[in-house]
């Protein structure tokens, strides 16, 4: 109603269509990201800065997640619109599709794994003789070690764990077990049968072949629904036909059972059985949790990015912008927040073992501080800075709460994937004991290679999404619910 | 918004205290009611009404219509503002109730003496941020859940069981396809000849005067 929509809105290509804009950009992306992965493979293979096999392997594992979260995130604002037949969100509903079409690709990100499986099979000695087997041979689950550190830990934050870490730093061997210690039954048995203990209960479910049928169905389902929202959408601005938006809505469910389904399972098995013995059965809510706060983050970015070229002028205004924060404030702080909560109460509450590990692994030493770090981060400072509705009207601020999020989220995936449950804290008597020998433990984030990897594969996700952006058009031109979108306002 | 409900209309204008209650013309004017039949006359309207200067008036119509707002320049709420420091009290009340009653053996006088009584529970430390946390953000949600109805009630002057415009059968509309502008006769710019005159200037299909109380049903 107000004067601002009262002008016809420029839906030419020139407004539409990112052209040549985005070329530098995207070559830029391409010398950057091929720069980082060889940088990343020269420091991975050659040790460098002490860079052992598996936080090689595992940074890759963080880095993929990441960029994969952020499709993911896009995937789930895609089909959540069509769900719940939202008008609001037909002009930046496009970019979500565009990014969510990545999924194509997110084989790609398995290819590493599938070579880390095919290099070593063996249970190589290499692994064993990395850990000091004689003090570990004391240990076993069923004395349960609780009676002695209960007595001793009136602080109780976090008691020992039934295993230790049978994947610690050091690895000088190739294979899978030197990240997922499940896929190498036989090196765990022998340095570390605690935790062989707990693990040989789940292996009807943690096994080579079934994790990648698995993986095969993750992939295959996400690829399929990315293009299949994209490809519908982009017909759509040819025809002009509704029908496709019914047929998109009528299968919007389905894809939500599918996705709730597969991102669940992709995050126990990709992160949460990098400590096989741990569980939580909230983890894949966290992860989805990490998802939209990522996707909804590049939705912003791109979007603002997009209208800093000059794209999507008088289409995509300070109302949808609102209500994009809105989304990446309710999921990805206050949602975060309390899921992230809620897992480490339960564990802290109960305080069993074999749950505690996992928590007191990122207690520890320099992990501690990121832990602090995320929560503020994560959530303390950008839930005060952004819960105003001024502020997610404002363009340049909601730009840097995204860039801020994207930041605090792919340091949330490093706190989720790199820690090593400690192998002496079975032996220890009390928790600060155990506190105090890992004082000095640090936490590999000052490693280069975090950053040559980000750049690496982050480098190649924004090449292969510029791409993207130019060959489609930046907005659903013949949407249904453009009108709807273009006069939206939030009252 | 100050009416009172009297059936003596002792301030009614020009007319003496203990005068004929039944003579509606003794009621005191509540406003001038003008009645457009769009939003966008009545976005215009009331682009209009803010620009002569008037104070107190409103728009009264039958959906939210968007931009009405901005056009009666009114200004943002300071709800949010109330109900955020009132979370932030219900957040620091909350761990001081823990704290003070679970981890201490502090006596206060509140009403009757108050003992704290440490109680330790599973080898935790006496103040267990994690175990405050739920009782925390239950009771930040509780304080900005009432502060938000409570305060939006008492900024707009609810509840009330009945409001002068709704002795207008004309106004009844507004629940149907008619948008108003109400001027309330103690606007200081308000005459009621003169701002008639200017309600219908504004294109209004009829305007009409509304008197301050609920006599007209006793008196059909």
């Amino acid at each position: 109603m107000s004067s601002s929509h009262a002008s016809k809105p420029d839906l030419s290509d020139s407004n539409v269509r990112l052209g040549t804009a985005g070329e530098k950009i995207q070559q830029a992306a391409a010398i950057v990201g091929i720069c980082g992965l060889l940088a990343s493979a020269v420091i991975g293979f050659t040790g460098m800065f002490g860079t052992t096999h598996d936080f090689f392997v595992k940074s890759w594992l963080q880095n993929y997640m990441f960029v994969l979260s952020i499709s993911l995130g896009a995937l789930f604002f895609v089909f959540i619109q069509f769900l719940a037949r939202a008008g609001w969100s037909a002009t930046v509903r496009r970019v979500a599709e565009l990014l969510a079409g990545n999924l194509q690709w997110a084989w790609l990100g398995l290819v590493p794994l599938v070579v880390l499986w095919l290099s070593g099979g063996s249970h190589d000695a290499a692994a064993s003789h990395a850990f000091d087997a004689p003090d570990m041979a004391q240990v076993s689950y069923s004395s349960e070690p609780a009676a002695t550190l209960g007595a001793g830990g009136g602080g109780g934050d976090g008691h020992g764990d039934g295993h230790g870490g049978g994947h610690g730093h050091g690895h000088a061997g190739w294979g899978p077990g030197i990240v997922f210690p499940w896929a190498d039954m036989e090196a765990m048995k022998s340095h570390n049968p605690a935790e062989y203990d707990l693990v040989s209960g789940k292996v009807a479910y943690l096994n080579s072949t079934f994790f990648w049928i698995r993986n095969l169905i993750y992939v295959v389902f996400w690829a399929f629904a990315g293009r299949w929202y994209l490809k519908r959408s982009t017909a759509q601005d040819e025809s002009g036909e509704v029908g496709l938006t019914s047929t998109m809505q009528k299968w919007s469910g389905p894809m939500a059972i599918g996705f709730g389904l597969t991102i669940t399972f992709a995050a126990f098995d990709w992160i949460m059985s990098l400590s096989p013995g741990w569980f939580s059965t909230m983890f894949g809510v966290y992860f989805f949790c990490g998802c939209c706060t990522t996707g909804f983050s590049m939705i912003i970015l791109a979007t603002q990015r997009l209208q800093s070229f000059g794209r999507l002028q008088g289409l995509v205004n300070a109302e949808h912008y609102q209500d994009l924060g809105k989304l990446l404030f309710a999921f990805g702080m206050i949602f975060w927040a309390y899921i992230g909560f809620s897992q480490y109460m339960l564990i802290w509450y109960a305080n069993i073992p074999e749950e505690t590990g996992w928590f007191l692994a990122r207690q520890i030493g320099g992990w501690g501080t990121i832990s602090f770090l995320l929560l503020f981060g994560h959530f303390v400072i950008p839930f005060v800075a952004i819960i105003s509705k001024w502020v997610k009207r404002m363009r340049w601020a909601l730009m840097v709460a995204a860039i801020w999020m994207l930041a605090f989220a792919w340091l949330d995936l490093f706190w989720l994937v790199m820690p090593v449950i400690p192998m002496d804290i079975m032996t220890a008597e009390t928790y600060m004991e155990v506190v105090e020998a890992h004082v000095n433990d640090t936490t590999g984030i000052t490693n280069p290679l975090n950053f040559t990897m980000l750049a690496g594969v982050g480098g190649l996700y924004i090449w292969m999404t510029m791409r993207r952006f130019r060959n489609h058009r930046l907005l659903a031109i013949r949407d249904p619910r453009l009108s709807e979108s273009l006069a939206f306002e939030n009252q | 918004m100050t009416s009172t409900q009297t059936t003596i209309p002792t301030q009614a204008p020009g007319g003496a205290p203990g005068i004929d209650t039944g003579d509606p013309d003794l009621r005191p004017a509540y406003g001038l009611i003008a009645e457009f039949e769009s939003p966008g006359e009545v976005l215009k309207a009331a682009e209009e009404v803010r620009k002569a200067g008037y104070r107190w008036w409103d728009c009264c119509t039958p959906f939210p219509v968007h931009g009405l707002d901005g056009a009666m320049g009114i200004k943002p709420t300071i709800l949010p503002i109330m109900v955020f420091f009132a979370g932030m009290t219900g957040t620091i009340a909350a761990f001081i109730l823990q704290a003070f009653t679970n981890a201490s053996s502090l006596s206060i006088w509140a009403l009757v003496w108050v003992t704290g009584y440490p109680y330790l529970i599973s080898g935790k430390p006496m103040i267990s941020m994690p175990a405050f946390i739920p009782v925390m953000f239950e009771v930040t949600i509780l304080f900005s859940a009432l502060t938000t109805v409570f305060g939006m009630f008492t900024m707009n002057g609810l509840p009330r069981l009945h409001h002068p415009l709704f002795n207008s059968d004309r106004f009844r509309k507004v629940t149907d396809d008619r948008f108003f502008v109400v001027i309330e006769a103690r606007d200081p710019k308000y005459f009621r000849s003169r701002t008639e005159a200017f309600l219908e200037s504004l294109g209004a299909t009829a305007v009409e005067e509304v008197r301050d109380d609920d006599m007209t049903e006793e008196m059909d």
